[in-house]
């Protein structure tokens, strides 16, 4: 079905499928200069208040684990699909979504914070909350029957060993078929994506209900899981098309991965964030038009002040930008603008994390802030620790193994990819 | 085949048994110049418009346009819609609220965009097209199963049979053939014409049945197709209900809350008493008036409203008022909290025509409708509306005030009218009722330069008028007399 003649796969051992050198060899100084960044981004967040440091700590960590589990979900995805073209990229995607086991002991601090302290970050954990704030003890106490500390770290145990195992299966299945060739992985892969994607949803929903939501605990969004998955997801496009370019301009996968695959990453790009714009402006229309107090105080309080203007960038520069901007297929055609969108659609896709969680940063009795410019470089630097001392990880782990799949039965097909 | 010859040739097509040889005979046609060229497969083909030579399509430039006058359409309709033609208020929220508008919005810029798709793509390809020469060509079917036809139009500029024909046979098509006009007649078939009849015929039926209905009579009950919409389940003002213990449907404000816009703690606004200088000379007083109008009455407090006492104690004053004006000593506001401004005044004429007129009639000379049909039938308890023109009524003598607490409380038979209007809109029926007042003794001075001509002219007309009809009256008395 193409116009190419059929197209010559390299071999398995082809240096053009190896992490380059250049890139493999930042991957320890990238972990240690990360974790030393995010040490000092935290120190001086704590310095402000102890739930401004924990905040700015969630919202790194949130970021990072959006990633790397939209990268699982469309590792799956492609496996539910039975995509061809997909195929060159895939393993970039697997080798991300491995981050939700290191994640996993990243997540400890946000534990420890529960055992260790009384609402430091969640306020549900305080036990003074309720009468402090006049809330209706009644309902309260419904509340604290799924919000309770020993309750959540089961859960939060729950969902990284669903990511963890969905990770790995699907990680050790592609690499099995690296060194076999047998067409019988990827049928087993195929086989289990469907209720790999429906525990997968499970687990992602309740996370954000867990650890975002549940900042503010009286607040309730049934559609809030799919808010953060949308931006999740969108993220993945977006870190797996940066990463294909980067490896691209060092040398690799040059010959597989064409303006085709670009164009598709795009397209993916292109409705993510129509995606992340429906479901945060659905979630919204629903409170604003029902109008009731309890519903409305969380969006109510991320319109005030900064936090207002910080929704203001999201609605243009989150959805108007990147829509109009990745419009047209002579862009999305273009690598270069590619990797250009998918960079800035990172960098946005942080701001509207931030958005979620800051607001609740505030310190007993106070308003919350960004923290002034200490404040706001301190999330960054913690942000910009944790996400770099992943990409180390990534680069670790990706330098053990080819960089595509060099036996999957759909490589060629791929390689041939071509749009209409 | 001899009649051939005579036929008009549109082009020629070849037939291609597999994709590649099909995409490489489309390479070499492209090669060769040619542009009036089209290749037909029976499922998509990737790359072919690049072997082709096909320009890119100006499509996505016209599902945007479309998209976007689909957005446009949508917000200026629900602006013009809910804002402007028809103001109304739904869930509270402002006449102009985008969140509302943007699902319709969304919607429509989908629905435009897919009809600038669809039917885009019918412009563009020149469809519909009831047929199309190469139906003529025998094997032609075969393109809807599994064969790959090549075609290149004769109208193309560089058209040359037999170089055409060559590239065919190098590339391996085979049953190279002229794609000859289509013979068969072009008329529309008449069954069509019948069944089109029949169709349109059949249309018009629920029309007749419509027409018929409108124009007969029938003692069957009307048919209601959707039932809830002719018979609305929700209460109108005034019904009953058995949803609720006391039997009302409509309820009564909940007790220690205010409703919207209803918020008014300005005593003096509320009450038309300068409530400073009445505490000062009558404070029990000042304290029941804060207590009438301080929030709604529970129902337990209806035996007793204040409002009652109020309203006899207005009347009292007012019977005084006639006798001894001296006596009225409440500190009666003298002045209109609304001025009288051209809006004041056309508010005030709206709610006048609408609660006052039928008593003290439009022009306020107390001969509205039901004082004329209770003098006709000679009511026994009747007592005539007050002329709001009598001297005793004028500012000076009955402050903007008291008329403002006569129109909320009553006097004598006329009820106090605070439930049904509005603290606002009597403060305009009091401005108006001072225009009413000022209308019969204004002098021409009060008058803008500007408008003077124009009512002299209007008065000249009238008087003349008059004097016309005086005499028509005259004359024809005088003829009367004569006969």
């Amino acid at each position: 079905m193409s116009e190419h003649a059929t197209p010559n796969v390299k071999p398995a051992d082809d240096p053009a499928f190896q992490l380059p050198a250049s890139l493999g060899s930042l991957s320890i100084p990238l972990i240690i200069g990360g974790l030393v960044l995010l040490g000092a981004g935290w120190g001086i967040a704590n310095n402000i208040h102890a739930r401004f440091g924990m905040s700015v700590y969630l919202t790194a960590f949130i970021y990072c684990i959006s990633i790397a589990v939209g990268c699982l979900f469309f590792v799956m995805l492609q496996h539910l699909c039975r995509a061809g073209w997909s195929v060159v990229v895939r393993r970039i995607a697997e080798n991300i979504m491995l981050m939700v086991i290191p994640m996993g002991i990243l997540f400890l601090p946000i534990i420890g914070s529960l055992l260790f302290g009384e609402g430091v970050l969640y306020r549900w954990d305080d036990p003074n909350h309720a009468v402090e704030n006049h809330l209706p003890i009644s309902i309260w106490a419904e509340k604290t029957r799924w919000l309770n500390s020993s309750w959540f770290t089961v859960r939060a145990v729950l969902y990284f060993g669903i990511w963890s195992a969905l990770a790995l299966f699907y990680y050790r299945g592609s690499i099995q078929q690296d060194a076999t060739g047998d067409k019988a992985i990827t049928d087993k892969l195929q086989y289990w994506s469907g209720p790999a994607i429906m525990m997968f949803c499970g687990a992602t929903a309740f996370a954000a209900f867990d650890w975002v939501m549940s900042l503010a605990p009286m607040w309730f969004s049934t559609m809030f899981g799919v808010y953060v998955f949308a931006g999740s997801v969108l993220s993945a496009h977006c870190i797996i098309s940066v990463s294909v370019y980067l490896l691209q301009k060092r040398g690799a996968i040059q010959d597989e991965v064409t303006v085709e695959h670009y164009h598709d990453l795009g397209k993916y790009m292109f409705g993510f964030v129509f995606f992340w714009t429906y479901i945060a402006f659905s979630q919204f229309l629903l409170i604003w038009y029902g109008n009731i107090p309890e519903e409305t105080h969380w969006f109510y309080e991320r319109q005030e002040g900064t936090w207002g203007k910080i929704a203001l960038i999201l609605i243009f520069f989150h959805w108007m930008l990147p829509f109009a901007g990745l419009m047209s297929r002579h862009i999305r055609r273009n690598p270069k603008l590619v990797f250009a969108w998918a960079i800035y659609l990172l960098i946005l896709h942080f701001v509207d994390i931030y958005w979620m969680i800051m607001p609740e940063s505030a310190a007993a009795g106070g308003h919350a802030s960004t923290g002034g410019g200490l404040g706001i470089a301190s999330s960054l630097l913690c942000v910009l620790g944790m996400f770099l001392f992943m990409i180390g990880m990534v680069l670790k782990i990706a330098k053990q193994k080819a960089v595509i799949a060099v036996h999957d039965p759909r490589l060629q097909e791929s390689i041939a990819f071509e749009n209409m | 085949m001899s009649d051939n010859n005579e036929k008009k040739v549109h082009g020629i097509v070849a037939e291609y048994e597999s994709v590649d040889s099909l995409l490489n005979a489309c390479r070499r046609v492209r090669d060769a110049g040619y542009k009036k060229t089209d290749a037909y497969t029976p499922f998509p083909v990737h790359g072919i418009d690049k072997a082709l030579g096909i320009k890119p399509t100006v499509l996505p430039w016209i599902v945007l346009g479309c998209g976007l006058t689909g957005t446009v359409t949508a917000l200026v309709m629900q602006i013009w819609m809910n804002s402007i033609d028809y103001p109304y208020i739904i869930s509270g929220k402002p006449y102009i609220s985008l969140p509302a508008f943007i699902p319709v919005a969304f919607e429509l810029t989908v629905l435009f965009s897919s009809f600038g798709a669809f039917f885009g793509m019918w412009a563009l390809n020149g469809l519909p097209r009831f047929s199309n020469p190469l139906f003529t060509d025998p094997r032609f079917d075969r393109v809807t199963d599994d064969r790959f036809f090549l075609y290149v139009d004769a109208s193309d500029e560089s058209y040359d049979e037999k170089a055409v024909r060559e590239i065919y046979e190098q590339t391996g098509g085979e049953h190279i053939n002229s794609v000859l006009d289509d013979d068969s007649s072009d008329k529309i078939p008449k069954p069509i014409f019948m069944a089109w009849g029949l169709v349109i015929a059949a249309s018009v039926i629920p029309l007749l049945i419509v027409l018929k209905m409108r124009v007969t009579n029938s003692d069957q009950p009307r048919f209601h197709i959707f039932y809830d919409m002719d018979f609305s389940p929700a209460k109108d003002a005034q019904q009953g209900s058995t949803l609720f213990a006391d039997g009302r449907a409509m309820r009564p404000d909940v007790p220690g809350t205010v409703a919207r816009g209803d918020s008014n703690y300005d005593m003096n606004f509320m009450t038309g008493v300068d409530m400073d200088k009445l505490s000062a000379i009558d404070a029990p007083r000042a304290e029941r008036l804060v207590r009438l109008s301080n929030g709604p009455i529970g129902p337990q407090d209806q035996d007793s409203t204040p409002a009652a006492e109020e309203g006899e104690q207005a009347a009292n004053d007012s019977d005084s008022a006639s006798g001894e004006a001296a006596k009225d000593t409440t500190p009666w506001l003298t002045s209109n909290p609304l001025g009288n401004s051209k809006e004041v005044l056309l508010q005030g004429e709206k709610y006048f025509g609408i609660y006052c007129s039928v008593c003290h009639g439009m022009n306020g000379g107390g001969n509205g409708l039901v004082n004329r049909r209770a003098q006709k039938i000679l009511s026994p308890t009747w007592i005539p509306p007050s002329s709001l023109h009598q001297e005793s009524l004028y500012s000076d003598q009955y402050p903007d005030g008291k008329l403002f607490s006569t129109i909320s409380n009553g006097i004598r038979k006329m009820p106090g009218y605070a439930a049904q209007i509005k603290a606002e809109d009597r403060w305009a029926i009091v401005a108006y009722v001072r225009a009413l007042q000022l209308s019969r003794n204004a002098s021409i001075d009060l008058i803008p330069q500007s408008q003077r001509a124009e009512i002299l002219e209007m008065q000249e007309a009238v008087q003349q008028k008059l004097l016309e009809e005086a005499e028509a009256e005259q004359q024809t008395q005088e003829a009367a007399a004569q006969e």
